[in-house]
């Protein structure tokens, strides 16, 4: 439960790939806020991507095997499983609703597995997959965050960026038992002592999914979120998803041209957000790496520390 | 500023599975279509129609079967010959149906399946999971749009009235397109009318808010005769708040009806066909229970769905799975579910012969508007959309001969200048000098319910006709807010309570005048049916200011009237 | 019964004594909680104003009048329980946007507080208050897609003999409603109008997967070339969640293109490349090398067979801006890094075993479809009912379609007709893991690259 009275969590931890590969700040900063957090993190070095969705779009059965074997390394752990990434937290929930549903279809998945001495077993106790913000705000608890703060991000305006896979579809995505989740950027940010800006893009989604495709559909949909944001006053977006950062972040110069207006917001993963607030620096979390820049960030809180 | 006028040989008014069906009937026969419609077709009511489809389609039933099961089910009231027709080309449609691409059950042979329905001796209901009527109108509408070069498509236009010439013969329609609120006259040979029923005079209903009567009414004032008014089916299973509708096919599926005490009750009024006798049988032996104490509190008996298999559950009922659970917070495959008689089907209608046509030359009826009448006491499950098509497709077929015999007539002068009259006129009403629609229809919907409904005597009927009367009178001068002309729903509205106002008089004319019960009346100062004197069809037709009654002969083929037990 | 505040968006074309553009007016209904949106909506109409436009007819989830969004959501207003509304505005400001939680999650400010909030649907024009132009964009849209069975022109003389689960599989689309919710909360659509959209795609889908249908490829090539097609869909899900009738029009869409994978379409969005070289990478590195991924989805097989698309080379050109920026922040670490071959390896034997999963999964390549399956254990019967198997409703003696049964509840029956309970209609079983193998393109495809 909330707060767990301050005693250390142990997880199993997927960190995707795009945290390694082009966002390596994401994982960077998340080790140093686990650390901060007495968050263990166990690494699930052996595991494979979650297809993002896309290779469920070319074989389901591969993209559920895939994410079974997943899973079936987290069972192994006996720890409950942890990933930073909203995207991998979609496809991966998409193909546990399928595991679940059906154990013909399980064993029939496990077959595949078999080889490897693992399998993915339904309602394995202890077992659960979430993402960063709902370990936070779940089972990590705001109180114990709030605690935890040394520099409060007061007067930071921060624009929530969910992402799509982490609200939707809500069937799946856990919202009979946890209502909320849609909300609980807004909450993190609070805790942190920053203030949620409101504005139009804060649940809709980056476009990255079609950057290869439509590109213009892509980088409309990102320049018209950070364009909002802007308008609304934001300092900067926080996201849980590296893809959404993808788009929003590294092709926002592209973005800006579709939309054809000048941006410039800095946008921060979750976890460096978190930092922030724990008192770590902007270069320590690797925002020197983004592409859009972060400076009002840096500057807000410069001052709000030569302030204090 | 003249204006080419909307001219077509034949006009279809309503847009459900009777009016589309009509439509690409007409049109196949190379005749000009227009097809007009208050709401965007797929929103008609057909949409309603959960269960199935009948048709003696599979080796070993019969046509034959098939309507001595619906004369049975009519209380002898029904039309023989109509019924023949009815039965004999059912087989057809359904095979039609299902090469357009309606997605029918298949068995594991791949073969087109069927369901248990009541009141039927064999399974013989075609179905899209309890979607049918969805499903089928859907398909309709797809061809409409293929055919989009051969059937003119008004969507969104609400007829005030149906057009005539100086013989009295129906030559087009005044309608009133909503988006702009323009008047327009349209001119056609034949007009059919496929305008649904009229369930909200009775509130609570499982009809739409769009079943207004607007064609039944509309024809009456014409002088087309009204049939049968007064037999009007409460369906046994509708939720006791909201009136929405359970589809028949779970009691199909094996679902019981248990009382307060759980005793399945059906063994004393229908120990043969229990759940699936016919639709008035059970709805009385609902009423009987709850009249008697043996009801839950909320007046209500229940409907246990969870001895039906999970699995088939899933695949034959999900519409109410989600309608217990989105409408009675009830999960349907884990409790009972309360329900109780409600108002459903309106088996009366505007009095067509075999092919649709009506008193008026040039008028055409078909669908729950019409009467033909294929019901007669009592509609059996999975009939309605049956009726549907095969009188759609036979009006659309006859209308369509016709125009090529005949030249356009001419409306009546003023035609057009007279409804615009009326319009402005509900406009212009000043706040304050009458009631409000919505409260009319209200105590008109409550009044209807109360004492037009499963048991019925003199006194009440005669109370109901008085309180309609002066709602009548009301609704002439029921004031209106909305004073636009874009999208004014609000003058519609009260054009509308003037349509159901015509059309509960009727049947409460109707119900007083037959002192007997047969069918869906049944009246407790006159509890049998009486073939001597009742075997016969009260025809209703303007006079002044309220209905005359006429009779008419029920024809009767090969099936002479036997006592009705199931 | 309960007081509610509703604040509905209007416009009012050509209303008296009201402001020429859209404005907000709030209503104060009294109902009781499990009644609906649509209910609040129609007392505000019948009691205080006449002239509130809204569509609606059954008030039961079946016509599809009525899609308005209620908080921000896109969805019908007589399958929103107005009670749920309100405990979901008293969570957000008075626009419909979250505003957030006050300070732990859980803490809900006192009842009554923020009133819930109506608008018309989006990406459609508005008419009159929450009467949305349907015509001009959702049917269009739906005329698009060629909107009827194309069939080889000549009926048989009974029915089509189909499987019995294709039929169900069709009928999750064909339980559409057209009430365009989907449609209105379209993220695609949002930033490209010209987006085929969920609704239509979604009908496509019921042709494409009707085996009664002649003309599948050819649809699926038209939807796959259209930029505006299958490929521009985002996948976000919102459709998915606006679909008051479990359409779920996202994975139509995902359906369409693994048919349109299937018949070997390479269209010229890139959209089957880049699934190709996804799934191919991830089969070779186990995690995905985003840089070996940008470089192989706009220009597979250089030097192999595929040759680019000009589109392609467009659009490789047009990421290398983006590639570059990258390399100078430091989030690509150089540019060798843009050819494949840098990333990092799974350690030990664990890519062995991915490519292990791959062979599996392509020799079966099953696809569970819960709308036709459904969940285990929610069909599972309670304790005491017959097993499934036993489940026909179907006496023996009055089965037409054939398939034995019995019927266990004839006892109860009273002594009744068999007949009364018969049907033929054998209930479907959970389909069968179909083993479809088969040789695919992709497979070869990769089988020559890997040669090469």
């Amino acid at each position: 439960m909330s707060a767990a009275a301050g005693k250390p969590m142990k997880l199993a931890y997927w960190p995707g790939c795009v945290s390694r590969g082009f966002t390596p700040e994401l994982h960077g900063s998340m080790a140093l806020v686990a650390d901060r957090l007495e968050i263990e993190l166990v690494t699930l070095d052996r595991a494979n991507c979650s297809g993002a969705g896309v290779i469920a779009e070319h074989n389901q059965e591969l993209a559920d095997t895939l994410n079974a074997r997943t899973f079936a390394l987290a069972q192994e752990t006996g720890l409950a499983m942890m990933n930073i990434c909203s995207t991998c937290q979609g496809a991966q929930s998409e193909c546990q609703e399928r595991l679940d549903a059906d154990s013909a279809y399980r064993a029939h998945i496990n077959e595949a597995l078999a080889d490897e001495g693992i399998s993915y077993e339904k309602d394995k106790a202890g077992f659960e997959n979430k993402n960063f913000l709902w370990v936070l705000v779940e089972d990590y608890g705001l109180e114990r965050l709030r605690a935890l703060v040394t520099r409060p991000l007061s007067g930071l305006r921060v624009g929530p960026f969910y992402g799509c896979y982490v609200i939707r579809p809500r069937h799946r995505i856990g919202y009979e038992e946890h209502p909320e989740r849609d909300l609980y950027l807004e909450y993190v940010i609070e805790a942190l002592g920053g203030e949620p800006v409101e504005y139009d893009g804060a649940r809709k989604c980056c476009g990255f999914p079609v950057i290869t495709m439509n590109r213009d559909t892509s980088l409309r949909q990102a320049g018209t979120h950070v364009g909002d944001a802007l308008d609304q006053g934001a300092d900067c977006l926080v996201t849980p998803c590296p893809l959404c950062h993808l788009n929003l972040d590294m092709q926002q110069p592209e973005a800006a041209k579709v939309v054809n207006r000048d941006l410039g917001l800095g946008i921060l993963h979750l976890p460096q957000l978190v930092g922030l607030a724990l008192g770590f620096e902007p270069k320590q979390l690797g925002m020197n790496t983004h592409i859009a820049s972060t400076r009002w960030v840096e500057e807000r809180l410069g001052s709000q520390t030569a302030a204090a | 500023m003249p204006r080419a006028l909307p001219t077509h040989d034949v006009l279809v008014i309503g847009a459900g599975l009777a009016g589309q069906r009509a439509a690409l009937a007409a049109a196949a026969q190379g005749v000009s279509v227009g097809i007009v419609s208050k709401v965007h077709p797929v929103r008609s009511h057909s949409n309603a129609a959960q269960g199935g489809i009948n048709a003696a389609l599979n080796p070993g039933d019969s046509w034959e079967s098939h309507a001595f099961d619906t004369i049975k089910g009519s209380d002898y009231l029904g039309d023989q010959d109509a019924i023949e027709i009815m039965c004999r080309e059912a087989p057809e449609e359904i095979l039609h149906l299902e090469h357009l691409g309606v997605p029918f059950h298949r068995n594991e042979e791949g073969k087109l399946g069927t369901r248990a329905f009541g009141g039927a001796s064999q399974a013989r209901t075609y179905y899209v999971a309890d979607i049918t009527g969805q499903a089928i109108m859907h398909v309709l509408y797809e061809q409409l749009m293929k055919h989009s070069a051969d059937v003119e498509r008004y969507e969104e236009w609400f007829c005030t009235s149906l057009a005539i010439d100086e013989g009295n013969r129906c030559v087009g329609a005044v309608m009133r397109n909503i988006r702009n609120g323009q008047m327009e006259l349209f001119t056609a040979k034949n007009v059919i009318l496929a305008s649904g029923g009229n369930g909200q005079v009775w509130s609570p209903t499982t009809n739409a808010l769009i079943c207004t009567g607007d064609g039944i009414a509309m024809a009456y004032r014409i002088g087309a005769a009204l049939m049968d008014m007064e037999m009007i089916q409460y369906h046994p299973t509708t939720l006791a708040k909201k009136g929405f509708l359970i589809t028949e096919g779970a009691r199909g599926e094996g679902a019981h009806l248990l009382n307060a005490k759980g005793e399945r009750f059906m063994e004393r009024y229908a120990p043969n066909k229990m759940e699936l006798a016919s639709r008035d049988v059970v709805s009385r032996a609902e009423q009987t229970e709850i009249n008697e104490g043996r009801g839950f509190p909320d007046g209500t008996v229940a409907l246990d769905i969870t001895v039906v298999p999970r699995k088939r559950i899933h695949e034959a009922l999900r519409e109410i799975v989600l309608v217990g659970r989105d409408f009675a917070g009830v999960d349907i495959t884990r409790e009972p579910i309360h329900i109780k008689p409600g108002n459903h089907y309106t088996m009366g209608g505007v009095k067509t012969d075999i092919n649709g046509a009506t008193a008026v030359a040039g008028l055409y009826a078909a669908g729950e508007v019409a009467c033909v009448s294929v019901h007669g006491g009592n509609r059996l499950g999975a009939n309605s959309l049956l009726d549907t098509l095969i009188f759609g497709r036979r009006a659309g077929e006859h209308a369509a001969a016709r125009a090529k015999r005949i030249e356009h007539g001419r409306p009546s002068n003023q035609t057009l200048e007279r409804e615009e009259r009326m319009v402005s006129e509900v406009v212009g009403r000043q706040h304050g000098s009458g009631r409000r629609v919505s409260e009319i229809r209200r105590e008109l919907g409550e009044t209807m319910d109360r004492h037009v409904s499963v048991f019925r005597d003199e006194e009440g009927i005669q109370t109901a006709l008085e309180i309609v009367r002066r709602l009548k009178e009301e609704a002439a001068s029921a004031y209106v807010d909305d004073r636009g002309a874009v999208f004014n729903q609000d003058v519609l509205g009260a054009i509308e309570l003037g349509f159901m106002v015509d059309c509960a008089e009727c049947s409460c004319v109707a119900a007083l005048e037959r002192k007997e019960s047969r069918g869906a009346q049944f009246r407790t100062d006159f509890p049998q049916r009486d073939d001597e004197e009742w075997l016969k069809h009260i025809d209703l037709v303007p006079n002044g200011g309220g209905p005359e009654v006429a009779y008419s002969e029920v024809t009767l083929t090969k099936w002479e009237p036997q006592e009705r037990t199931y | 019964m309960a007081e509610y505040t509703i604040k509905v968006r209007r416009y009012q074309p050509d209303g008296e004594d009201v402001p020429r553009g859209p404005y907000w007016q709030e209503f104060e209904v009294e109902l009781d909680p499990t009644l609906s949106v649509l209910d609040g909506l129609l007392q505000a109409r019948d009691r205080d104003d006449g002239s509130l436009a809204v569509r609606c007819s059954c008030r039961a989830a079946i016509c599809g009048s009525c899609g308005v969004k209620v908080n921000g959501q896109s969805t019908l207003a007589c399958l929103t329980q107005i009670g749920e509304a309100h405990e979901r505005a008293n969570r957000m400001n008075g626009n419909g946007e979250v505003t957030g939680g006050d300070s732990e999650q859980g803490e809900l400010s006192p009842a009554g507080g923020n009133p819930i909030v109506i608008e018309p649907m989006g990406n459609m024009p508005v008419l009159k208050d929450l009467v949305v132009d349907m015509e001009s964009t959702h049917w269009e849209k739906m005329r698009r897609v060629t909107p009827w069975l194309l069939d080889d022109g000549d009926p048989p003389e009974r029915e089509r003999i189909v499987e019995p689960e294709a039929m169900v599989d069709i009928t999750q689309t064909i339980a559409c409603i057209q009430c365009g919710a989907c449609v209105s909360a379209c993220l695609s659509m949002e930033a490209d109008p010209d987006f085929i959209g969920p609704a239509a795609l979604a009908k496509a889908y019921r042709f494409v997967g009707d085996p009664r249908d002649v003309e599948t490829r050819e649809r699926l090539y038209d939807l796959a070339q259209d930029p505006h097609g299958i490929y521009d869909c985002t996948h976000c899900f919102s459709c998915v969640d606006a679909c008051p009738k479990g359409v779920a029009p996202m994975d139509q869409i995902m359906r369409l293109r693994r048919a349109a994978g299937e018949e070997k379409i390479n269209d010229r969005n890139n959209g089957h490349r880049h699934e190709i070289a996804f799934t191919k990478i991830i089969r070779k590195k186990g995690t995905l090398d985003e840089a070996e991924l940008l470089q192989e989805s706009y220009a597979a097989g250089v030097g192999g067979k595929l040759k680019p698309s000009k589109r392609a080379i467009v659009g490789l050109a047009q990421s290398m801006p983006t590639a570059v920026r990258g390399i100078k922040s430091g989030k690509m670490r150089s540019i060798p890094k843009l050819i494949p071959g840098v990333h990092h390896k799974l350690p030990g034997d664990a890519q062995e075993h991915v490519q292990r999963i791959y062979e599996h999964a392509e020799e079966h390549k099953t696809e569970l479809n819960l709308y036709i399956t459904g969940e285990e254990e929610i069909l599972e019967n309670a304790q005491g009912d017959e097993p499934p198997e036993a489940a026909e409703t179907g006496a023996p003696d009055d089965r037409m379609g054939g398939g034995a049964g019995s019927l266990p509840r004839t006892d109860l029956v009273g002594g009744g007709a068999p007949g009364t309970q018969a049907t033929d209609g054998v209930p479907t079983d959970r389909t069968e893991l179909v083993d479809e193998g088969g040789a695919r393109p992709t497979d070869q495809a990769d089988r020559e690259d890997e040669e090469r």
